[in-house]
Formats: structure tokens, sequence, C-alpha cells
């Protein structure tokens, strides 16, 4: 562009007074603020959403409320439903980090959960010392195994991985089905497509008596912590920070980006993989689908609200499995299906989404000078 | 067992079978083949067609009339990308992250409604499905008539869709228009012509069509609906519409193809040979990785597919 049609072009913006634009992040008040929108928003709507069904909102609410966070037995009990909710939120915020669109952890907890199991059901009677490193080891790679594929996919077979990962979760659904339906898994004399009870060394222990709080949920807030450590102060957590701003600049920078892509995919599959352990060895101490099934996609959810940071992801499992937990004593006081959790869970990701894109806009008025950014953009032009 | 797979009769019945399922995906791929000519991914197609199948089924349930079920599914659909195309098109949030809210919302929607409109019931309710409708004299043509020409007014419809959204996107205006916007917007804008509005229209003709696919799953084939009884057909639309290398007729192809594969695997499963029906199920989803990984064409998507259109660089 000419210099002159530079300034014709400013002079037509300046005519047309206010204008929106919108910046690449919102300030930390527009967060905050957003937030704030994002659950009144929420809260409106699913009480709308409520009122469709005949129930009384602030009926429901409560005891959602009181279900979830309203003793300390229903806060651990909250603790328990968030624990999977970490793992995948955490899983899925590594990817996302990387721009590494995983929508896989559903896949790849299934892969864990099938690891752990194949690797382990044989031991019934070994210490706990050498079955519970077994189970977890076993899980990762298994799920590291099963992220990697969809990452190979995608560096050497270019296949977006968004497909692929979706793809994979039908596929493994099916071959669990096939392991635990008159397979070689099947329960002896069972009707259901399950296995049989795992051993007694097998099951994480409980932290807390007449509560069903495990060691798993220690075991997914060191996680965490690991994580935002490795995020912020090592190489690795470096290469995924700029891989998620700039893939090619990296690159050019002499980061064997293939490589990367692999390590984090298998990575976020390992981490995923862990909620298929929490649950089958945690919670119902036997392997079927029921038991694992949907943590990935809510993960996506819990990693997205947790802005994906570790301690985010923390956060926002934790007010879900709240929500899992309360829905409950909501069913039974009020009559209101649990189900409704899942379109609230949907609603309050929909609101946060708008109200974090709201906040990020913002209006400049007619007259004043352009932002510096305009101006450096247009010197290079 | 084997070479029961290749009496007249059988065969007649699996290509038969492979039109009608193919009906969904077909409609709910050429909807997304002209949304993403237009640059938008949507990849809320699974929610939006669940959501679809759901009002097609409460509109029959409620009016008695399958017309009127059918343009409830087509009308929910465009009202889920309506919500859709408000959050990436005009708040340009990420299109992956508002495709899966949408998955969400659909599946927790229609879940919900259907639990609590029939909470009294210990049965839910069953709807009459639309039957076959077949054409007169044509019908009759031996091996076509029984394949082709004795379907459902849906599928009629959804392969009368492969031409005319050929049409419309090659040899219209409009359609070279929405063409552009996929590969070079900047154009159409300097042009005074609106980007946006018409992202809107493609996306929202996306919707209606996916909300037709979800409709042919109740309204279309089945008396009740079921949660989450599109069961991966809306990402199976996407990879058709990549397969298909957005063309209506490869889409087409690509279509047909799959559905075969489905027929088949029913066909296989009805005369029990000894295969896990596992297997068998998985099949269409293995197949789409391997002929994704096959194919390698990315090249010949819409150069802005996914990127939102700002006007000021």
């Amino acid at each position: 562009m000419t210099p002159d049609v530079m300034s014709a072009a400013a002079l037509v913006d300046r005519r047309r007074g206010w204008r929106i634009e919108r910046r690449a992040d919102p300030s930390a008040v527009g967060w905050l603020v957003a937030l704030l929108l994002a659950a009144l928003g929420a809260f409106i709507l699913s009480g709308l959403l409520l009122a469709t069904a005949g129930a009384s909102p602030l009926d429901a609410f409560s005891n959602l409320a009181k279900g979830g966070f309203g003793s300390g037995r229903a806060l651990a009990n909250t603790a328990v439903k968030a624990t999977p909710l970490i793992f995948t939120g955490l899983a899925t915020a590594l990817a996302f980090r990387a721009r590494l669109w995983n929508i896989g952890a559903e896949g790849q907890v299934f892969a864990g959960a099938i690891a752990a199991y194949a690797c382990t059901h044989a031991l019934d009677a070994a210490p706990a010392l050498l079955q519970m490193p077994l189970i977890l080891v076993a899980a990762m790679i298994g799920g590291a195994l099963f992220g990697g594929l969809a990452g190979v996919l995608k560096t050497h077979f270019k296949v977006d991985e968004v497909i692929s990962t979706v793809m994979l979760n039908y596929i493994i659904a099916f071959g669990l089905s096939m392991l635990l339906l008159k397979g070689p898994w099947s329960e002896a004399g069972g009707f259901f497509e399950q296995t049989a009870k795992v051993a007694v060394n097998a099951e994480l222990p409980i932290l807390i008596d007449k509560t069903r709080l495990h060691l798993g949920f220690v075991i997914a807030l060191v996680t965490a912590g690991l994580m935002q450590v490795v995020l912020a102060h090592t190489p690795f957590g470096y290469e995924v920070r700029a891989a998620g701003s700039n893939l090619r600049a990296l690159a050019f920078q002499g980061t064997n980006t293939t490589r990367l892509v692999l390590l984090v995919m298998a990575t976020s599959g390992a981490l995923a993989a862990l909620a298929g352990v929490s649950e089958v060895y945690g919670v119902h101490h036997r392997l079927h689908a029921a038991a694992i099934v949907g943590y990935g996609y809510t993960g996506i959810v819990i990693a997205i609200l947790g802005r994906l940071q570790p301690l985010g992801v923390v956060a926002a499992a934790i007010l879900f499995g709240g929500l899992v937990n309360g829905s409950t004593l909501m069913q039974i006081k009020t009559g209101v299906p649990s189900t409704l959790i899942y379109a609230i869970q949907a609603i309050i990701l929909i609101c946060y989404l708008v109200a974090w894109a709201a906040a990020s806009f913002r209006i400049r008025r007619p007259g004043r000078t352009t932002p510096s950014g305009e101006i450096g953009r247009a010197g290079h032009g | 067992m084997v070479e029961d797979l290749f009496q007249a009769t059988i065969v007649i019945s699996v290509l038969a079978a492979t039109i009608r399922i193919a009906t969904p995906i077909l409609l709910t791929a050429l909807g997304e083949t002209v949304a993403q000519r237009s640059g938008v991914y949507n990849m809320g197609l699974e929610g939006t067609m669940l959501m679809g199948a759901f009002a097609a089924f409460i509109g029959t349930y409620q009016t008695g009339s399958q017309g009127a079920g059918v343009l409830a599914g087509a009308a929910m659909g465009a009202l889920m990308s309506t919500i859709f195309a408000f959050m990436v098109i005009t708040l340009r949030i990420e299109q992956i992250v508002t495709g899966l809210a949408l998955n969400l919302l659909g599946a927790g929607l229609s879940t919900f409604w259907l639990r609590t409109a029939f909470a009294e019931q210990s049965v839910t309710p069953t709807i009459a499905f639309m039957g076959a409708a077949p054409i007169p004299y044509l019908e009759g043509i031996p091996w076509l008539g029984p394949i082709l020409f004795r379907q459902g007014l849906l599928t009629y419809l959804a392969f009368l869709a492969v031409p005319l959204v050929w049409f419309f996107l090659f040899r219209t205006r409009f359609g070279l228009e929405l063409r552009c916007i996929g590969e070079n917007p900047k154009a159409l804008d300097t042009k005074g012509l609106s980007v946006q509005g018409r992202r809107y229209a493609a996306v929202i003709f996306g919707g209606a069509m996916a909300g037709l696919g979800g409709a042919f799953l109740t309204v279309g084939s089945s008396a009740r609906f079921v949660p989450d009884m599109t069961a991966g057909r809306g990402w199976l639309a996407l990879v058709i519409v990549i397969a298909g290398v957005w063309r209506p007729g490869y889409v087409l192809t690509a279509a047909l193809f799959f559905s075969f594969l489905d027929a088949l695997q029913l066909q296989i499963q009805g005369i029990g040979i000894n295969l896990p029906h596992q297997i068998l199920l998985a099949l269409p989803y293995i197949v789409a990785i391997l002929s994704l990984a096959l194919m390698r064409q990315n090249a010949k998507a819409p150069a802005m597919l996914g990127t939102p259109y700002i006007r000021d660089r």
C-alpha cells in the first residue's frame, strides 16, 4: 500500500467514528468480569432450563450446592468426583497449550485402564507396594501409546488430530467391549459387561474413614503441582508454550517440532490414563465402561474453564465434581434428573466462552490516535 | 456362509441399506461442505444432529405430523448453528472449542429434556416413523428399483441435494462468492459485500441440513429417541467432507463408501458369520482414519478454513 492509500483508509475509519476491536487477550479485570458474567449467565440459563422442566430453580440449586459442598462428607466425595476430571483436565490443558487439539482424553482414559488391568489382573496376592507402582506405570504407558498414536498420525500421515482422536475414542470403546462382553476378561458367570473385582491389594487406599476419598486425589494434586513447575521452569514447558504461540518460529529456532508434537501427545495421553486408574482402582474396583466413560469430554471443559493452567484445572474440576456429587441429592429431593448437570456444564462453558470473548473487545472512541501496534504494522507494510 | 453374501436378494438388500444408511451423513456432510467452503469449520455437527433428531421426535409426537417433525428438526439444527455462528463469526471464539461446546450442549439438553418430558411414563413413548415411499414405475426396474426407488422421502431429498448443492456452489453467483470467502475474504469485502453475512448464511444452512440428518434418525427411520443416538455420525460427516475434498460429487462417493461398510456389517451380523460384532462396529472409524492417512490432501482445503475474518488485517 502506498502512504496515500493508507491515510485515505485511516480517514475513512475516523469518519466512521466509534469502533469495536478485539484485543489479543482480555485484561485481568476483564477476565474477572467475564467470570462473574459467565457465572450469572449460566445461573440464569440453567434456571430457565429447570423451569422448562417444571421444577423450582432455587430448590434445585440449593440442593445441588448442599449435596456438593454442604458438609465435610460431601466435600470428600466431591474430591472423589473431581479426581478423574483433574487428570483429564490436565491432559487436555497440556495439549491445548501447545495448540494440539487432543479430543482423545476420553479414549486415553480407556487405554490407561485397559493397560493397567492387562498388566496386573494376574497379580492377585502380590503386595500393594508392588502392585500400585505397576498399575500407575502400566496405565501411563498405555495412555502415552494411545495418545502417541494420534501424534504419529498427525506428524507422519497428516491426519488432523481432532478427527483422529475422536475416531480413536470410538474404536477403543468397542475394543473394551470386546474384551468384556463374553471376552477374555468377563467376570466368570456374570451377565454384565465387566471384569471381576480387582484384588484388595490393588485398590487405592481410602484416606478418610467413612468417605470414599482415596489416594488418587492426592496423586492428582501432586500431578497438577508438578505440571505447573514443568510448564513454568523447564525447557519442555517453554517449548510447549512456544509451540502454542508459533510452531513455525519454534522450528526455525532449531526445535524438532515433530518430536515435540509426539512428546506432548504422549504425555497428554499418560495424564489422561491416570483418570482410568483413579476410577477403576479407587472407586469402582472393577473395569467396566460405566466406570470410565465421559471424563475425557468433561476434561475439555475443565481445561478451558481453568484457562489451561494446572491450578485453574484443579479449581474447575472441584467445582464440576461438586455439581456431579450434588446432582444425586438434587434428584432425590426435587425429582430433577441428575442428567441436568451435563446440560449445565455445557451452558457454563458457552457462557464462559462468550463472556471471555466479550471482555476482550474494547471500544475505541473517534478522533483518538492510532494505537502503536497499528503504526508499527503500517510502517512495515 | 460367505457365499450367502453373493445371492441376488442379499446383494440388493445390502445396497438398498447402503442408500438408506447414507441419508443422515450425506445430508449433514453436504451442509458442512457449504459451511467449510465459506471458511467455517463446524465441529458441532454431532450435537446439532442430536438436537435435530430430538426436535423431530418431539415435533412429531406433539403434532402427530411427520412433516412438522422434519421441519422442527431442520429448524433446531438452524438454531444450534446460529448460536455457533454468533460465537465464531461475530465473537471470533476458537471454532474447535465452540464446536465441542455445541456437542456437549446437544447431548446434555436432549437427554435432560427427554427425561423431563416423559417423566411420568415408565417407557419412552414412540412415534410412527416415515415408511418407504416407492416411486411409481421406477420401483419396478429390476435391481435399481428395489435399491434406489423404494426409499423414504428424506433419502430422495438427500440424493437430490447433491446436484443442487453442486449447482449452487459452482454455477451460481452466490456460490462463487461463498467459495471466494473461503479462499480470500478480503477480495469480497473490498467489493462492499458482507463476508460475515454470507458466512452466517452458509453455517445456518449447514446446521439446518445437519438437523434434517438428525430428523432422519428419528422420524425418518425409528420410532423413538435414544440419548446419543447419533453415535458418531456427525463426526463421520466431517471425515466425509474431508475425504470428499469439499466437492459434492466426491462427498456422495465417500458417504456411500462408509454407509456400504455399515450395511455390510449389518448383513454379516445377520447371517451369523462368527466375528466379534465390535470389530464390525468399529470398522467405519478405523477406515476413516486409514482413508485420511492415505489421502494426505489437506492442501485442497479452503485456505481460510477455521480462520475468522478481521477487516483490518
